[in-house]
């Protein structure tokens, strides 16, 4: 389901998300802020990697015994597109039998718009 | 990191392989923030999320899937067409054909890919995929028909059946076989020609050739279900040559190729933003023209191969097909034979079996048909535009007067000149001139600095 936007209602999570930190900020973070699985959440940063709207690098200095982590954050124009995104009606309506997605929260999107 | 974490961690390096390049960064960040997730169930729907990003993303597990279905199909076509009987007399010749057959749909579209380059788009991909669900029907039900036709019968009333309308003792691969297999394989051959990248071949011309020669097919079929039988006996099969389906099927098979290359044409034109090269559109109207008639004929020869099989499998079919007795026409002394249910119900899936060679027929008469009528359109275009080159006045020749200048337009000509007029403004004049509306603007004047 997308909003007049055209972003899904998991996508506009994951952009307010990367709006509040903005910050690198890790998979399993926002994955955590948003409440969604790994197999939803990738797909999504790997399409607004696409479009250009979100940035990824590795980490450079990772902590002892760990792998390095993939880093996130929007770009400019992911900045612009979420404010546009957030600014409109962003709470999803829940579908029957589905489980609605968290909503996003208003001061959230009230942060973008200033 | 333990053993099995090492292990672990090289399955899932191997498993990134499977994306594209681009894809793999993503693969292993999943994998690196796996560490952070807590371990027990929820690291592990962590990872289980990562490998359904690595079954999305990839491809090579696709094209894997796709060469084990082919694999798959063939093997379960030639296991159905393989002769499960020595005694049979059509035996050595069905193991030709089928093995024959099996390497010409292994190996052709290898070689192919190798030196054409794979499909690049949807409708080649299609018309790939169908071309070789046909060829894969076609291959069973030709051996069971085959099978049929030389298999003597037990009963003594169809023995006699059998050997009156010559009835071979011994059947070895003879030249048709081996025309047929030529057949075959020339058609799979331009089939991968005109769907690789190299052909150059456009989508819409493929889509026109496809959809024309299925309507070609499809009447062609309505018309010879079973081979151009004249012993048909159904009304619906009248045989006649003023029957309007026969004339419909008639003008398919002139008209259909020629309309299909100029739909062809058509979109090839407007597709592009110069015209195109003449050499090109030959091209594209030949592909179009040829793949009418060829898919028209491959329809019609698997669907006409399965009505036969089906027609000697089931009595339902045969009696509705075959209601009369005048049965193996010009066969001597065989209606004094036919005198007993299962003789005459033999003489029908005989006769029905023996009609299948018309469907080869068809397959190397239909595409030669539309060859000589390209060659004559092609030959009747050249030899109108060599008598006009004549006709041209030559510079300092003494030939007959050149045309009279075509009179100016109305408008002077400046509607054709403007867009050429508004690019050099806009390139002259940069930020302040725009270009009017509904004249394309020159993508370099429009990525000009301003």
């Amino acid at each position: 389901m997308s909003d007049r936007s055209g972003f899904s209602a998991q996508t506009l999570l994951v952009l307010a998300a990367l709006c509040e930190q903005p910050q690198w900020c890790h998979g399993y973070a926002l994955a955590r802020q948003t409440g969604l699985k790994s197999g939803t959440l990738y797909p999504i940063l790997i399409r607004l990697a696409d479009r250009g709207l979100v940035e990824a690098c590795w980490q450079d200095e990772p902590q002892p015994g760990r792998p390095r982590r993939h880093l996130y954050r929007l770009t400019a124009g992911g900045m612009a597109a979420a404010a546009a995104a957030l600014a409109g009606p962003a709470e999803p309506a829940a579908q029957p039998g589905k489980r609605a997605p968290r909503p996003v929260p208003g001061a959230m999107a009230r942060a973008v718009q200033q | 990191m333990s053993g099995l974490g090492r292990a672990g961690a090289a399955a899932w390096r191997g498993a990134a392989r499977l994306v594209p390049a681009g894809r793999r960064d993503w693969v292993e960040a999943i994998w690196a923030e796996a560490a952070e997730v807590p371990p027990g169930l929820r690291r592990l729907a962590w990872r289980a999320g990562g490998v359904r990003l690595i079954a999305r993303e990839a491809v090579t597990v696709r094209r894997a899937g796709g060469l084990l279905l082919f694999a798959a199909a063939v093997a379960a076509a030639a296991r159905a067409a393989w002769p499960g009987s020595s005694a049979s007399l059509a035996t050595p010749a069905e193991r030709v054909d089928v093995v024959t057959m099996v390497l010409l749909l292994a190996g052709l579209p290898l070689l192919a890919r190798w030196c054409l380059g794979p499909p690049d788009s949807r409708p080649a991909r299609w018309l790939r995929i169908g071309c070789y669900a046909a060829l894969l029907a076609l291959l069973p039900a030709r051996a069971a028909v085959e099978r049929f036709s030389y298999t003597p019968p037990r009963g003594s009333a169809e023995l006699r059946v059998y050997l009156l309308a010559g009835g071979t003792t011994q059947r070895v691969p003879g030249g048709s076989d081996i025309i047929i297999l030529v057949v075959i394989g020339l058609y799979l051959g331009a089939i991968l020609w005109m769907t690789s990248r190299r052909a150059r071949i456009a989508p819409a011309t493929l889509a026109a050739g496809v959809i024309a020669g299925v309507a070609f097919g499809l009447v062609m079929y309505t018309v010879a279900p079973l081979g151009l039988s004249k012993q048909a006996t159904n009304p619906w099969l009248p045989g006649s040559d003023i029957d309007p389906l026969m004339l419909l099927a008639w003008l398919l098979l002139l008209g259909g190729p020629v309309a299909a290359a100029v739909v062809a044409d058509r979109r090839y034109t407007a597709a592009s933003s110069s015209p195109p090269p003449a050499g090109d559109r030959i091209r594209q109207t030949t592909v179009a023209a040829l793949l009418t008639s060829m898919t028209g004929a491959l329809f019609v020869t698997v669907a006409g191969f399965a009505t036969t099989l089906a027609m000697i499998k089931a009595a339902w079919l045969r009696n509705w097909l075959y209601h009369g007795q005048h049965l193996l026409y010009g066969v001597r002394n065989l209606s004094a034979n036919l005198k007993n249910a299962p003789a005459i119900a033999y003489s029908h899936q005989l006769t029905g079996s023996a009609d299948t060679g018309a469907f080869f027929a068809m397959l190397i008469i239909f595409p030669l048909i539309t060859l000589v009528l390209n060659i004559w359109v092609a030959l009747s275009v050249w030899s109108g535009d060599a008598a006009a080159g004549r006709s041209d006045p030559r510079p300092g020749g003494g030939g007959p007067p050149g045309p009279e200048p075509a009179q100016d337009p109305p408008d002077g000509g400046r509607l054709a000149g403007l867009a050429d007029a508004d690019a050099g403004l806009a390139a002259a004049l940069p930020g302040i001139y725009e270009p009017g509306p509904g004249i394309e603007q020159d993508p370099l004047v429009a990525a000009a600095p301003r």
